[in-house]
């Protein structure tokens, strides 16, 4: 069984929303477009978006951080959206996992927005369908494209590669690696949905520096005896002394 | 009890006439908000991702809970054999009929693609309750229409019993259907309950019946027919006991709800107006409770109340303002409320919406095209007294009450 999806290192994410600009450019082209974008610059715009980077203020002040939350449709295991739909328009495909809207047989009920416990289905103004993230179904397949390029847009595009894509069943994929080896963790599992999407959790960097390290033991001012530059305190141009 | 005769109402007074022009009115306003909003789109409407179903909706599941309702007096007749209401069941399915297709007509309207009609009816996902309310539905039709054919029909009218009982199971089903497209969405707090498709048999029963107890005054009133005392005293009473079972179910639920932490936040939302749930709060105080439960009970049990036939006309409208306003708190309160998007934390502010209170306000063409749905209701129904005996001509006491004792 193959299941492709993402993992979203939540470490390394710095919100700069490259991965929602390549996810509507490369959309609103394809099959899956147009999308709507209606007042973009105004008071209320509304519009379209498979993918829609949230950022968040954790913890109380003066002990808090940022985080950058980039979310769309997580492709389900067992996804909420397909068993409501009353004419079978969203469906799991059985080849690769992918959930999709067949925009043809949608009636608009929006009933599977009401199902989705992740909010990551929005309605098109103009089409007047429901649309979700494809995992850019039509770019990852295309043969006449570099195999390098065969990935989602958001993929491609992502400045700092928080963004990974890859099967998740298959155990040494670099999704499955990145989830067995960062921690990576679905969004709430309790529900029993199984996203196959992932996320890396923030993992905290200390520097550890012992004060032994910033005074060079092999210092070769030291063997020719000569007088040092400074006090050991004093600044200098590469941070350690000369002692 | 005397033979009673059903027979079409004239329909060529200018106050029907005016009655059909008023209530036109309303359609072509609907109309014109349908065309409205699907040439801007839904964002001219108040609607957004987090409140998908907005006031067009809330006037479409009442329409259709209460057509299940209004059937109520006719399966009395035919199912439990109670021979004073026979009379009054030609009229019950004609406004079953007429609300379910008021209701679906601002439903289908709402829908996103309304021209998909067809892929609907032709497309079955078996596993979607919503497809399964559409079989409900068009189930609905079929078989209220052809038990209305029994009872109007002198030929078909030993199958009436049968086709009454066919119906009474049907309109139950549908009930539950309707109940179930709330009760089985496990995404959101306020749902995800069984107790939702029993709740909807109960609203049922009492919208139904205040919508048919209107009609059949207004419509003998207008026309000057005789309406005995007997079956409006039956009926009044019949709708309190409806309208405190409901008042009952909604107790019901919100104690569950109350009893299970995870559902608190949801409950103080909507009880106590937690968290910016201000409006749902007072929507369900002023509009559910007080109006639609607590002042139609007192003016039908009330000692020292009139008991005349303005009060329970009254109390009718009151129980229908309730109705909607209970339909506003389900849909609209349910989903105004966030999702648990983030187990633990307090969502203080989102970029997004994400776990913040989704915003709405009803825009004047979702309630028109809603109001519009009631008026095709009851054009349907005035035309269909026109146009076919539905109501007898008289249902003075002597006539109607088969334990009439001439004095």
């Amino acid at each position: 069984m193959t299941q492709l999806a993402l993992v979203i290192d939540l470490n390394v994410c710095v919100g700069c929303s490259a991965c929602v600009t390549s996810c509507k450019e490369w959309n609103t082209s394809g099959p899956a477009g147009f999308m709507s974008d209606d007042n973009p610059y105004q008071a209320e715009p509304t519009g379209t978006f498979f993918n829609r980077v949230q950022t968040y203020e954790v913890g109380c002040f003066p002990n808090t951080e940022t985080i950058h939350f980039p979310k769309s449709c997580l492709h389900c295991e067992d996804a909420p959206c397909v068993p409501v739909c009353p004419t079978g328009a969203s469906y799991k495909r059985e080849e690769d996992g992918i959930v999709l809207v067949d925009y043809d047989k949608c009636i608009g009920c929006k009933y599977c927005s009401w199902a989705c416990p992740y909010g990551a289905r929005e309605f098109d103004e103009h089409q007047k369908v429901m649309k979700k993230c494809t995992l850019c179904v039509d770019r990852i397949y295309d043969e006449s494209l570099p195999e390098s390029e065969r990935k989602p847009a958001c993929v491609l595009s992502c400045p700092t590669s928080a963004r990974l894509f890859g099967d998740v069943e298959d155990p040494e994929s670099e999704v499955s690696v990145a989830i067995r080896e960062e921690g990576g963790y679905p969004l709430m599992p309790e529900w029993g949905t199984k996203p196959s999407n992932h996320y890396l959790p923030r993992r905290k960097q200390h520097l550890h520096i012992h004060e032994d390290e910033l005074i060079r033991a092999d210092n070769p001012l030291k063997k020719e005896e000569r007088q040092p530059s400074g006090p050991v305190d004093a600044p200098t141009l590469d941070d350690s002394t000369s002692w | 009890m005397k033979k009673i005769h059903l027979q079409e109402i004239d329909g060529n007074s200018t106050g029907y006439l005016g009655l059909l022009a008023f209530l036109g009115a309303f359609v072509l306003a609907a109309l014109g908000s349908t065309y409205y909003m699907e040439h801007n789109g839904h964002w001219v409407t108040g609607m957004n991702n987090q409140i998908v179903w907005g006031m067009p909706h809330v006037f479409a599941v009442f329409l259709i809970v209460a057509a299940s309702g209004a059937l109520n007096v006719a399966s009395i007749a035919s199912v439990f054999n109670k021979k004073i209401y026979k009379p009054l069941a030609p009229l019950s399915t004609l406004l079953a009929l007429a609300l379910l297709l008021g209701g679906l007509m601002v439903l289908v309207l709402d829908l996103g693609r309304p021209d998909r009609l067809v892929v609907a009816m032709t497309y079955y996902n078996f596993k979607s309750i919503f497809a399964w309310n559409i079989i409900l539905y068009n189930g609905f039709f079929l078989i209220v229409g052809i038990y209305a054919w029994t009872n109007l029909d002198r030929t078909m009218k030993k199958y009436s019993r049968y086709a009454g009982f066919v119906a009474f199971i049907w309109r139950l089903a549908l009930t539950t259907g309707t109940g179930s497209i709330f009760g089985f969405l496990v995404a959101r707090s306020g749902y995800d309950m069984a107790l939702m498709a029993p709740m909807f048999i109960i609203m049922s029963f009492s919208f139904g019946l205040a919508i048919y107890l209107l009609v059949l005054m207004a419509a003998y009133n207008w026309t000057g027919r005789p309406l005995g005392d007997v079956i409006i005293m039956r009926l009044r009473k019949l709708l309190g006991v409806f309208v405190a079972a409901v008042l009952y179910f909604v107790i019901v639920y919100h104690l569950t709800n109350l009893y299970a932490t995870e559902h608190h936040g949801y409950e103080a939302f909507i009880l106590l107006g937690a968290n910016g749930g201000g409006t749902y709060s007072s929507i369900f105080w002023v509009g559910q409770i007080l109006i639609g439960s607590l002042l139609p009970l007192a003016m039908i049990y009330a000692p020292g109340v009139a008991n005349d036939r303005k009060t329970l006309a009254a109390a009718c409208v009151l129980i229908i303002i309730g109705g909607l306003a209970q339909m506003y708190t389900i849909i609209i309160g349910g989903q105004a409320y966030p999702m648990e998007m983030f187990p633990g934390m307090e969502v203080l502010e989102s970029t997004f919406a994400d776990g913040q209170v989704a915003q709405y306000s009803a825009s004047l063409p979702e309630i028109m095209l809603g109001l519009g749905g009631m008026a095709v209701a009851m054009i349907a129904v005035a035309i269909g007294i026109k146009v076919l005996g539905f109501l007898p001509q008289s249902l003075d006491d002597a006539i109607a009450d088969p334990h009439h004792k001439a004095e």
